[in-house]
């Protein structure tokens, strides 16, 4: 033990300031602009070939709940609701409809982002130590004449 | 608390201390106001006697209540003071006197029309909503939202002014104004009253004030906005037309549409704008089936969708605070620089999809079960499809893009203290209200005790086995779609561009149609004022030529052709008035 360790404890025993020390590096952004907090909660994010495991984990889980089907009576007062893995087919389905829908209407309804006239930067209370602060552009406007 | 605190509107108190907010210069006092008012706001309703008109006066035979507190409106109001307390301490780290008060205003405006007893005192609050919101878009400072602004004052006023006109007509034929449901829309002003509502309520086709306004609002101007105008809205559909018809196929229309703008839309911010139309949808469908079980799933799930609305349009306001856009094609791979942000934002997301354990489980499960025992079948699968759609824009897209994703490279600090805890806050809520009552009176039964039909709602059990069950499904397949999607390349890429909607009708054609009627009356107004002097100078002339002292009917004096034509017209004018008696 150092000369630099504080005596002080507390109720749980543990140094003070350490436990302050701690608590600081755990809300300071490093040098490189990654918040430590960060690899504790989504580390996992990073890990090597996590969007094969994702999938599979998904598949499993989704047969799992499906199957429960067989075991599990569902109550419902739309009769065709209770048929096995109703829910999961129509939430399937629906996300995959619209996810695909997704190209045909952004072609048919995208327009280029000046398309009413100037889009307009940021909102006046961003932050302002960010590069690039807000800065009124005057282009071209529908309200210009 | 004091007796004539408990018999005082909270939203008058909000309103007060948001005028006196907007001459102090002093931030501190200032954000002191901002916090201590909704605190004991929420005290005075706590102790508010229900079903009593609290505050009267009458003027020119119009008997105004100011203050009726019952089980409807309870929640709502104190949804709103709740918003109110968090909107506050999500804009501690700002110093604008004119968004503060504002802000409080607008939340006392809406809170005193939620408490009106009667349509005069709605409809007066009803405005100040309008007049005190536009100032969160207008802080903005740049002139996108300059203009946005203005085409949302516009509307909001046209909401109110067929709000009175609608009130005229009720006055009219039934001489009371006391907030009574309309049993039938042809009731004389029930159809106007219905629209004014519907406006603010953003109705599909009258919806586009708010995806074009609330995302060119300021960082706490979103935050603020997505609280009051719609909840309002809903809580006067739920007033004066529950049960009505109509309401369930325009809610269910209201939850499917928006669904597919959002998956194309670039802006979060945006995105969140949709899903709040296809939310205020679920709840508007259940006013119209208008059962205790549908109404009670409407006022929960508005108070539900008042906390995790507000912590998504947080924390892509956190998100806009510190990179300065909210454009998905430019977000990404936040999570590194704002984990706790992150977080907050998965918890909003988490609920808004009705993820067992979370706020909208307990208070959506009732607005589906309502509509399913009605036997609406295709209602009933609108409302499915739309809820995988939540999964879509609100529960992957928002934080999938924004935090995760490609990483765009940005490094920037954590959201400021004051937005961490003011998302925390509201991530507790959203948390503490979604779970099984562990103990008595907490959890989901805590919410479900305030409800409109309390005794229903303790019958009525969403931690069923089957509920779990099914949802559990319909959204683990769901993820599982936007997984394989995603390994197959098939979703499509976020690209940055505006998404016609129906304000195309009049930011484009009728804004078109006005410039070139103002371009043709430009150059037609100078020839028709020429066309019209030339022939007005030659009437005259003519004139000159006949009747003046040198005309030729003065030429044979006046005993000549004068006299005749005097004749003439004598003649016919008693001609025509022998004709005509």
């Amino acid at each position: 033990m150092t000369d630099e360790t504080p005596t002080v404890r507390d109720s749980s025993g543990r140094f003070v300031k350490q436990a302050a020390e701690t608590v600081n590096a755990m809300s300071r952004t490093n040098d490189e602009g990654i918040h430590p907090m960060a690899k504790v909660l989504f580390g996992w994010t990073e890990a090597k070939g996590i969007g094969a495991t994702l999938f599979w984990v998904m598949a499993g889980l989704s047969l799992v709940l499906v199957l429960a089907d067989l075991v599990i009576h569902r109550h419902e007062e739309i009769h065709f609701a209770s048929s096995i893995g109703f829910y999961g087919l129509w939430g399937f389905l629906s996300f995959s409809f619209v996810v695909l829908m997704g190209w045909p209407l952004g072609r048919l309804l995208r327009r280029d982002e000046d398309y009413y006239g100037d889009a307009g930067g940021p909102p006046a209370d961003i932050d302002p130590d960010l590069d690039g602060a807000p800065l009124a552009s005057h282009g071209k406007h529908e309200g210009d004449h | 608390m004091p007796a004539y605190l408990a018999s005082l509107n909270p939203g008058w108190l909000l309103i007060v201390a948001g005028v006196i907010a907007l001459f102090v210069k002093v931030r501190v006092v200032r954000q002191a106001i901002s916090i201590i008012a909704p605190v004991i706001g929420i005290l005075m309703l706590a102790t508010a006697q229900h079903g009593v008109d609290h505050m009267t006066y009458e003027t020119l035979g119009i008997k105004l209540s100011f203050y009726r507190v019952d089980s409807l409106n309870f929640l709502f109001g104190l949804a709103f003071l709740i918003a109110a307390l968090l909107n506050a301490i999500y804009a501690l780290h700002t110093d604008n006197k004119t968004q503060d008060g504002m802000a409080l205003a607008y939340a006392g405006s809406a809170i005193a029309a939620t408490f009106a007893g009667d349509l005069m005192t709605l409809f007066i609050f009803w405005e100040i909503t309008a007049i005190t919101s536009v100032f969160m878009v207008l802080q903005a400072g740049t002139r996108a939202s300059y203009f946005a602004s203005m085409r949302y004052l516009g509307i909001q006023i046209l909401s109110g002014v067929l709000l009175l006109d609608g009130i005229a007509y009720v006055w009219h034929y039934q001489g009371d104004l006391s907030l009574q449901a309309f049993s039938d829309l042809n009731q004389p002003g029930a159809l106007i009253i219905f629209i004014a509502f519907g406006i603010k309520a953003a109705f599909p086709f009258l919806h586009n004030w708010l995806q074009d306004a609330y995302p060119k609002a300021t960082v706490t101007g979103a935050v603020v906005l997505s609280a009051f105008t719609t909840k309002l809205a809903v809580y006067a559909f739920a007033r004066l037309f529950p049960g009505q018809h109509e309401l369930i196929w325009i809610g269910a229309v209201m939850t499917c549409f928006p669904v597919f703008f959002a998956v194309i839309e670039n802006d979060l911010r945006k995105v969140l704008a949709y899903s709040t139309n296809n939310q205020v949808g679920f709840m508007i469908c259940a006013i119209g089936v208008g059962t205790p079980l549908a109404l009670n799933g409407a006022v929960a799930h508005a108070f539900a969708d008042i906390l995790f609305k507000g912590l998504l349009f947080m924390s892509m306001g956190a998100v806009l605070y510190r990179t300065g856009t909210t454009k998905a094609n430019e977000l990404g791979g936040l999570y590194r620089s704002m984990p706790w942000t992150t977080l907050f934002c998965l918890v909003g997301a988490i609920s808004i999809s009705a993820m067992p354990l979370f706020s909208a489980f307990v208070t959506k499960s009732m607005i589906l079960s309502s509509v399913a025992s009605t036997g609406m079948v295709v209602v009933w699968l609108m409302l499915m499809f739309a809820s995988a759609g939540v999964l879509e824009h609100s529960g992957i897209k928002i934080p999938y893009f924004a935090f995760f994703g490609h990483d765009s490279g940005k490094r920037v600090k954590e959201a400021p203290f004051n937005m961490l805890l003011a998302m925390g806050m509201a991530a507790f809520l959203c948390i503490a209200i979604g779970l099984p009552a562990f103990l008595p009176g907490f959890g989901y039964e805590w919410l479900y005790s305030l409800l409109p039909y309390p005794i229903e709602a303790a019958s009525y059990q969403p931690f069923t086995l089957g509920h779990i069950l099914a949802q559990l499904q319909l959204l683990a397949l769901a993820v599982f779609a936007f997984v394989l999607l995603q390994r197959l390349g098939l979703y499509p890429p976020e690209k940055p561009g505006v998404i016609l909607d129906t304000d195309w009708l009049y930011r484009k054609a009728g804004y078109g149609t006005a410039r070139w009627i103002d371009t043709v009356w430009a150059k037609l107004g100078p020839a028709m004022t020429a066309t019209f002097r030339t022939l007005s100078e030659r009437a005259y002339d003519r004139l000159v030529d006949t009747f003046s002292p040198r005309g030729v009917l003065a030429r044979n004096g006046v005993s000549g052709g004068m006299a005749v034509w005097t004749t003439v017209i004598l003649g016919v004018v008693l001609l025509v008035s022998y004709l005509t008696s």
